[in-house]
């Protein structure tokens, strides 16, 4: 029941840093070349204003159009961001170089060290973006890494790359609370496992549940808690896992229109990362709480919100929602007006979420 | 005698004590502050009429420096001027509706009423006389110690003596009940606004705290000045036109002995005696030099046949010209006698002239400025008058039908404005630099314009930066070379400036700027007897918005230019920081040594034009 591996990807780690690296040489050396011209050097940023934002059905994710704006410095008003652009080039390059990681918090600070400043955060976010999307890499690759985490746990056998830790391996079974997925598990190379599948879990509390109760064992999985809305290096692992070690990926959320996007978002990514394609897992499924369960398993339910049901109907003009269970469900939450979180199956025991929901929909999903 | 009470009548200076708040003495620290302007007006006016560059010290000191205010307080005006001929000066400072600028010019003072007034008002506070001193040759000066007789407006001269000097000029000095420290700030602002105005004169300041400011002459030469005109027709009332009827009309002299004497005089017969015929042939020969009464008293004569003997036992009662009867009393005969008159003799017209005054069209032409024959002649058909008709014999609803025409005709030249007294561009614009030093100066004078037949002329200054602060726009407002300093709120000029769109001339926030406005006039229209406001007539105030549209657009001119200066100057200092880290960042990325040579593109930076 194992998917047969993508077929190129399996790219090493190293290979991406080297490819990166190379990357980052040419933007260099395209630049002082310019300089040395007398030309004024400049960098096409790929632009992310929401009229260049298109769905892709092919890639079945979020693409940026074609529209890309001129960062020139000929441009007075454009010189700063050019050149903060510039430095962050410079200092993700060292980063990658000397395998150190950084936060977004500290890409902040940093730059103050070399007279480039940011007014705030957001502006350096915001030029981190920029970067991405000039480079087509995610951050991580840059070594940069938001401060939310989330946790993996199973028989996957890893090795580290990081300074130190090269050629060391572990395997993710070994400690009960999972391993934090953070940048030396974003870097490792995946050795081996011998998972048949992962689950993926919105909730720490249910990550714990499911560690506890052996679901690993019992399912031959791989569980991932996403702490909520999946951050990049989750997701960028979860694609690693389906594509490098051929694993199918499921998810399982709360019931309401959040849970269905969560999922949503790990299959097909999201709009603010419509300039990144390393992302997506587009055959992941979504096993539930599906609106239909709320009924089906007589679940206790708490009513929605007016940004619930905001939610819906936003959501209803997004491309992806057109069709299939995506639509279906979204239809009954609307019709219902209710919700109802993983723990509501609680009501049946502790473990009658493993012990019978899993099972059952692990089975229906089969023939999705 | 009638027993309802009884009439009296007052003096002028009776009136004027009785009304002193009209005339700015309210309160102490009004009254000190009016006090100092009539005095540095009067100085100024009178260096101005003689083309004298002013030099004008003020000085106030307290009598008693430790008492609090409101204390007497010593005022002293000095000046430079032509100083006063000794015989006038107790009229002119002892008497109100004393002056010599009645006549229709331009001038500060108005109506012979500013000094004699702050004497008056520091006499009833200190009870203490005033002290002038003047010399108009610069050898003898006069010096008088004055007290005022308010109920007959008649000066009392305490002492009087003269003494060497080696300057024209005026000097006086009052004692007068003040508050230096409610009216300070106003006079201190009074002085500062003058000399801006007066860049041609020094003005000095010495203030009772014994702080010293002065002004010295930006500019050493003076604007012309301004001469006497008559009125224009579109600047008189009906009152006005019967004074004016009045002046030009010699009524019928008295024939009594006093008179018999004066013809004798003018005939040279005041030892000879001359029969009737003898006597009208004398004045025949010798009518080119007689006088205009005299002329009248012949043509008397003539009808009445009489010699001086006879003419001095006869008194005249009745000349109806119209009907060419004169009328008389025989006082030998005690009977009255009415012969008639020949009306085609040259004496009959000497009379008539004499009784119904000049035609319309010579009154309309010698009275008025800018009126010619051709245009008399029109107007007298427009107002349904004949050209000969004699103003003279003109009813009450004539006169108004006259006035009311007077101002509904629509093509008298304009008036005339060379009674009035501008200080001129160049002279307004050299003293805003000394005062302000701007990074930007424009000045304007308008062309005379003229309402309700008063000519006036606008001048205007604009000034940025420099040594202005910034905070917004302010307005120094000048009439007649007078500052206007209080009341701003319902202002002509404000009204202009406060309608002006700054953001269309570049001008942005809380500018530093200053505007100068100077309105001349033969007749400023305040709004208020305090004289601080200009009332706003749409001639002044379309004058008033053509100066200050073309200086705002002088302005924008400098300000875009000197937004590219400021742009050129923000673009050089930000390629200087931002392309040597470029260069740093893009050496170690390329894995180069060297960083690369980028110092040319600095210049070339500065010039690009600003890309948007
Ligand atoms: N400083 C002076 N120098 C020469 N003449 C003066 C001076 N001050 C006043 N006078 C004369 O005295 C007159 C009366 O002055 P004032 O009472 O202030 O009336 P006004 O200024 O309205 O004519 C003036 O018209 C002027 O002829
Ligand atoms: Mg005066």
């Amino acid at each position: 029941m194992k998917p047969k591996p993508k077929t190129p990807p399996k790219k090493s780690t190293e290979e991406r840093r080297k490819s990166l690296a190379q990357l980052l040489k040419n933007k260099g050396t395209e630049i002082y070349e310019d300089l040395e011209k007398g030309k004024f050097p400049s960098f096409s940023v790929p632009s992310r204003s929401v009229s260049n934002i298109v769905y892709d059905t092919k890639l079945r994710q979020y693409v940026l159009g074609s529209s890309v704006s001129l960062r020139s410095t000929r441009n007075m008003s454009q010189l700063r961001s050019f050149t903060q652009l510039m430095w962050l080039a410079f200092f993700a390059n060292r980063l990658v170089n000397e395998k150190k990681s950084s936060t977004l918090r500290d890409i902040y600070y940093s730059s103050q060290a070399f007279a480039v400043d940011f007014e705030d955060q957001p502006e350096s976010d915001n030029i981190i973006v920029d970067l991405e999307a000039v480079l087509t890499r995610p951050r991580e690759d840059l070594h940069i890494f938001p401060e939310e985490r989330s946790s993996v746990f199973g028989d996957l056998t890893i090795e580290y790359t990081v300074p130190g830790y090269e050629g060391k391996r572990s395997n993710l079974s070994d400690h009960p609370d999972g391993y934090l997925i953070g940048p030396s598990l974003s870097s490792c190379e995946l050795v081996d496992t011998s998972a048949e599948l992962v689950i993926a879990i919105e909730k720490g509390g249910l990550f714990t549940r499911f560690v506890e109760e052996k679901v690993d064992k019992k399912f031959k999985a791989i569980i991932v808690d996403t702490a909520g809305q999946a951050p990049r290096s989750t997701r960028y692992l979860l694609k690693r896992l389906h594509d490098e070690m051929g694993l199918p990926v499921v998810i399982l959320t709360d019931g309401d229109v959040y849970g269905e996007h969560i999922a949503m978002v790990i299959k097909s990514g999201s709009a603010n990362a419509a300039h990144l394609r390393e992302l997506t897992v587009p055959d992941a499924k979504w096993l539930g709480v599906w609106a239909s369960d709320i009924e089906k398993y007589k679940l206790p339910t708490i009513p929605m919100t007016e940004s619930d049901i905001k939610r819906i109907t936003d959501l209803q003009k997004d491309p992806r929602y057109q069709e299939g269970n995506w639509k279906k469900q979204l239809e009954i939450f609307l019709k219902l007006k209710r919700k109802a979180e993983l723990e509501a199956f609680s009501k049946y025991g502790l473990t009658n979420i493993t012990d019978k929901y899993l099972p059952e929909k692990l089975e229906l999903a089969k023939s999705l | 005698m009638s027993s309802k009470g009884t009439f009296d009548q007052i003096s002028p200076s009776e009136f004027f004590y009785r009304n002193r708040d009209l005339a700015g003495f309210s309160n102490p620290t009004r009254s000190l502050y009016t006090a100092v302007r009539e005095f540095v007006e009067n100085a100024l006016d009178a260096c101005d009429q003689q083309g004298i560059l002013p030099d004008v010290h003020l000085s106030i000191k307290a009598v008693d420096p430790e008492k609090p205010d409101p204390k007497p307080y010593i005022l002293s005006v000095k000046d430079n001027g032509p100083g006063i001929e000794s015989k006038h000066v107790p009229l002119a400072f002892g008497t109100v509706l004393y002056g010599s600028k009645f006549g229709l010019k331009q001038a500060r003072g108005m109506f012979g009423l500013g000094a004699t007034m702050a004497i008056l008002y520091g006499q009833i506070t200190t009870n203490k006389p005033v002290f002038v001193k003047s010399s108009t040759d610069g050898k003898i000066q006069d010096e008088f110690e004055l007290i005022l007789d308010i109920q007959k407006n008649k000066p009392i001269v305490l002492k009087h003596e003269t003494q060497d000097t080696s300057k024209t000029g005026l000097s006086i000095s009052i004692c007068l009940e003040g508050d230096y420290a409610k009216a300070g700030a106003k006079i201190r602002d009074y002085v500062y606004q003058t000399s801006l105005i007066t860049p041609y004169a020094t003005v000095t300041f010495d203030d009772p705290k014994g702080e010293k400011f002065r002004y010295t002459k930006i500019v050493r030469s003076m604007p012309p000045a301004p001469t006497i005109i008559s009125p224009h027709p579109y600047g008189v009332d009906v009152e006005t036109i019967k004074r004016m009827i009045g002046d030009s009309k010699f009524s019928i002299p008295t024939v009594d002995n006093n008179t018999i004497e004066k013809v004798k005089t003018e005939l040279g017969l005041r030892k000879k005696d001359l029969n009737y015929t003898e006597i009208m042939e004398r004045a025949k020969r010798r009518w080119s030099s007689l006088s205009r009464n005299i002329r009248v008293v012949i043509a008397v004569m003539s009808f009445l046949k009489m010699d001086f003997a006879k003419l001095s036992k006869i008194r005249i009662d009745d000349i109806d010209v119209s009907r060419k009867k004169l009328t008389y009393w025989d006082f030998g005969e005690s009977k009255s006698f009415t012969i008639d008159m020949d009306p085609e003799t040259d004496y009959y017209k000497q009379l008539t002239n004499t009784v119904q005054g000049e035609t319309l069209v010579s009154f309309l032409t010698k009275r008025f400025q800018r009126v010619g024959r051709t245009t008399a002649e029109k107007f007298a058909d427009f107002a349904g008058f004949k050209p000969e008709k004699r103003i003279g014999t003109m009813t009450n609803e004539e006169l108004v039908k006259l006035s009311d025409s007077l101002q509904k005709f629509p093509t008298f030249l304009s008036p005339d404005p060379s009674c009035l007294a501008p200080l001129g561009a160049e002279p307004l614009e050299k003293g805003m630099k000394a005062f302000f030093n701007p990074d930007f100066i424009s000045v304007i004078q308008r062309g005379a314009s003229a309402y309700s037949g008063f000519p006036f002329v606008v001048e205007m200054g604009i000034a940025y930066g420099g040594d202005i602060p910034p905070g917004g726009t302010k307005v120094y407002r000048f009439a007649n070379r007078i500052p206007l300093l209080y009341d701003e709120g319902s202002d002509v000029v404000l009204k202009v400036v406060e309608e002006i769109d700054w953001s269309r001339y570049k001008v942005k926030g809380d500018p530093p700027l200053v505007i100068v406005s100077h309105i001349c006039s033969t007749r400023i229209p305040y709004k208020t007897v305090g004289k601080e406001n200009v009332a706003d007539r749409p001639e002044i105030e379309r004058e008033l918005r053509l100066a200050l549209q073309f200086l705002s657009r002088k302005l924008a001119s400098y300000m875009s230019k000197r937004g590219l200066a400021e742009m050129e100057k923000k673009r050089a200092n930000l390629y200087l920081k931002y392309l040597p880290l470029v260069a740093q960042f893009c050496t170690e990325l390329a894995g180069k040594q060297k960083e690369p040579d980028y110092k040319k593109m600095l210049k070339e930076a500065v010039s690009i034009e600003a890309e948007t």
